[in-house]
């Protein structure tokens, strides 16, 4: 991997909040050319601190930042103030003071927003852009300065699902074009999953893992971040010696590695991965379950199986095959694949 | 009927304008930087400020008058500075005047900005002293409120002028203390005629400080 152009290290700063004393401990966090990371967490873990941190905006008392690349770092906030006036005068605005003359400054803001697909909206008055358009005014102002890093929180705020989808796109090809460094902050899963190449999750002030985007969907390092990246079906195992997890007496579940036996840990599996009454050669049978609820979004098919004395997840497209002719109390034969299947060593209690 | 000779008429509303203009620009140059940091800034003690600043908006200018007369008297506490029923005194008790007019708008306006507003335009990177403009431009709106009503309230005040002036011919007569002196002796047509110029000066200041605010809107 390249040299990274951002790096956070020792951060450890203390804030008051509404709710009261609030502190983010940070050991390294770094930002990488032409690569998005995601920070995960819960609402109150710390996000939009962490991303202050990144900006340089938070004075830090304990440990560093520091920036290799030239160019700003812009942070564009979860609900942005447009500036009166003009679209075009908004871009502009962010070129104040740096000194381009008025032919350079205006070819640059005509870029900037047609970077962000908005170019015809450069003479109207920004405060009667919609929640897309106006996402897109902030970006294109953020872009105007030609910044090294940019940090983004929470982008996809009031974007409908199209909207989602196409400032995605756009994205993905400005970060490519340009080789910012980007930080995005949200508390959504599939919003993070938009866009990530790596994920840090942030969970009560603290980064409890970071690491590639499939690492950390596959392979969460506790409970706590298991549950933020969406690896619903946890059970408490104890290891057996031929790489199994022993649930009780009746009910097992191969493991992709295996631990010592008679380590106590937890065995995860994402709902994706866990499938319902499929033939051999799809897995390992890890015995009978019953359907307890099914809820149907028209896209998904939600479905909780009843399974040792547990509650497991799993969900199904919805209208097709066994999503049409499933229904609550029907025993199903359960199955998972052994390298879909997560163990987390320790008895952690969160 | 005495009618005001034009030489008389003219002098007394340019002095009013200089009186009112000195005012004014001095009220706006001590309110707006004290405006703004009551609207930026949360410290021990400013909501004690905030609330001074608003009873000050509704001050009866024959109590600030009085006020600078006491102070300015020659035995009082600054008479020593021999500004008593002179044009300095005049600005000075006005200054008292638009003051709390000046700072009450522009923290209005300023609080109106969103919470992280600073933070926002510190995060794209722009220097603090285009961070000003850029402040003063987005509450541009307010600022004309502020000078409107700072105007409106010394262009037409009487008592504090009458009280610190005097209404000395030649030297601290102003269009208002002139009105109320020609009316009280009996001099109607002089007193219409100093009143249609300030009815006139404050049409024509109001029309010119709107047109400037609808052609900001865009």
């Amino acid at each position: 991997m390249s040299e990274p152009v951002l790096t956070v290290r020792d951060v450890d700063l203390v804030r008051a909040s509404r709710a009261g004393a609030f502190r983010l401990r940070v050991d390294e966090l770094s930002l990488y050319r032409g690569e998005v990371l995601v920070v995960l967490g819960p609402n109150g873990a710390g996000k939009s601190t962490l991303l202050r941190v990144l900006a340089g905006l938070e004075p830090l008392s304990r440990g560093s930042r520091e920036q290799r690349a030239g160019g700003a770092a812009a942070l564009v906030f979860q609900r942005p103030a447009a500036f009166a006036g003009s679209v075009s005068h908004n871009v502009r605005a962010a070129l104040l003071g740096s000194g381009l003359s008025r032919g350079d400054a205006q070819q640059r803001v005509r870029a900037a927003l047609d970077r962000f697909d908005i170019g015809h909206l450069a003479a109207r008055r920004a405060a009667t852009l919609s929640g897309g358009e106006l996402r897109r005014l902030v970006l294109a102002r953020a872009f105007a300065a030609l910044p090294a890093v940019l940090l983004l929180d929470e982008p996809y705020d009031d974007l409908d699902l199209a909207g989602q989808a196409a400032l995605t796109l756009d994205l993905r090809r400005v970060i490519a074009e340009t080789g910012v460094a980007v930080a995005v902050v949200t508390h959504d899963l599939r919003r993070a999953l938009l866009l990530a190449d790596r994920i840090a999750a942030l969970i009560g002030g603290r980064v409890r893992q970071q690491g590639p985007r499939a690492e950390v969907l596959a392979r969460p390092a506790s409970r706590a971040v298991a549950r933020l990246v969406g690896m619903d079906n946890l059970v408490a195992a104890v290891a057996d010696p031929d790489g199994w997890g022993r649930v009780d007496d009746a009910h097992r579940v191969p493991l992709a590695t295996t631990p010592p036996a008679g380590e106590i840990g937890w065995i995860g599996i994402r709902p994706e991965h866990l499938k319902l009454d499929v033939g051999r050669g799809e897995g390992e049978a890890i015995g009978k379950g019953r359907v307890e609820s099914l809820v149907d979004d028209g896209i998904t098919t939600h479905v909780r199986v009843a399974w040792a004395g547990l509650e497991l997840r799993t969900h199904l497209l919805a209208g097709r095959g066994l999503a049409r002719t499933l229904s609550i109390g029907d025993p199903m034969s359960l199955s998972v694949r052994p390298e879909c299947v997560h163990w987390i060593p320790g008895p952690d209690p969160m | 009927m005495t009618e005001l000779p034009r030489t008389e008429l003219v002098d007394i509303t340019l002095r009013t304008l200089g009186v009112c203009g000195s005012a004014l620009g001095l009220a706006l140059l001590l309110g707006l930087p004290v405006g703004i940091a009551l609207g930026r800034r949360r410290f021990r003690g400013r909501a004690g400020l905030v609330a001074a600043v608003n009873s000050g908006m509704g001050a009866p200018p024959v109590a600030v008058g009085l006020v600078a007369a006491l102070l300015l008297w020659r035995s009082g506490p600054l008479g020593g500075l021999g500004w008593m029923y002179t044009p300095t005194a005049m600005v000075a008790a006005q200054v008292v005047i638009a003051l709390p007019l000046v700072v009450g708008i522009t923290l209005a306006a300023v609080g109106a900005l969103a919470e992280d507003w600073e933070l926002q335009v510190r995060a794209l990177g722009i220097p603090a002293r285009w961070r000003l403009w850029l402040l003063l431009r987005e509450i541009r709106l307010g600022l004309l409120a502020a000078v409107i009503a700072a105007l409106g309230g010394i262009l037409s005040e009487v008592g504090a002028v009458m009280m610190v002036g005097g209404n000395i011919a030649g030297e601290t007569r102003v269009l208002t203390t002139a009105i109320l002196m020609y009316t009280q002796m009996g001099a109607f047509e002089a007193a219409i005629g100093l009143a249609a110029v300030l009815l006139g000066l404050m049409g024509v200041l109001a029309g010119v400080l709107t047109a400037v605010q609808q052609s900001g809107r865009a």
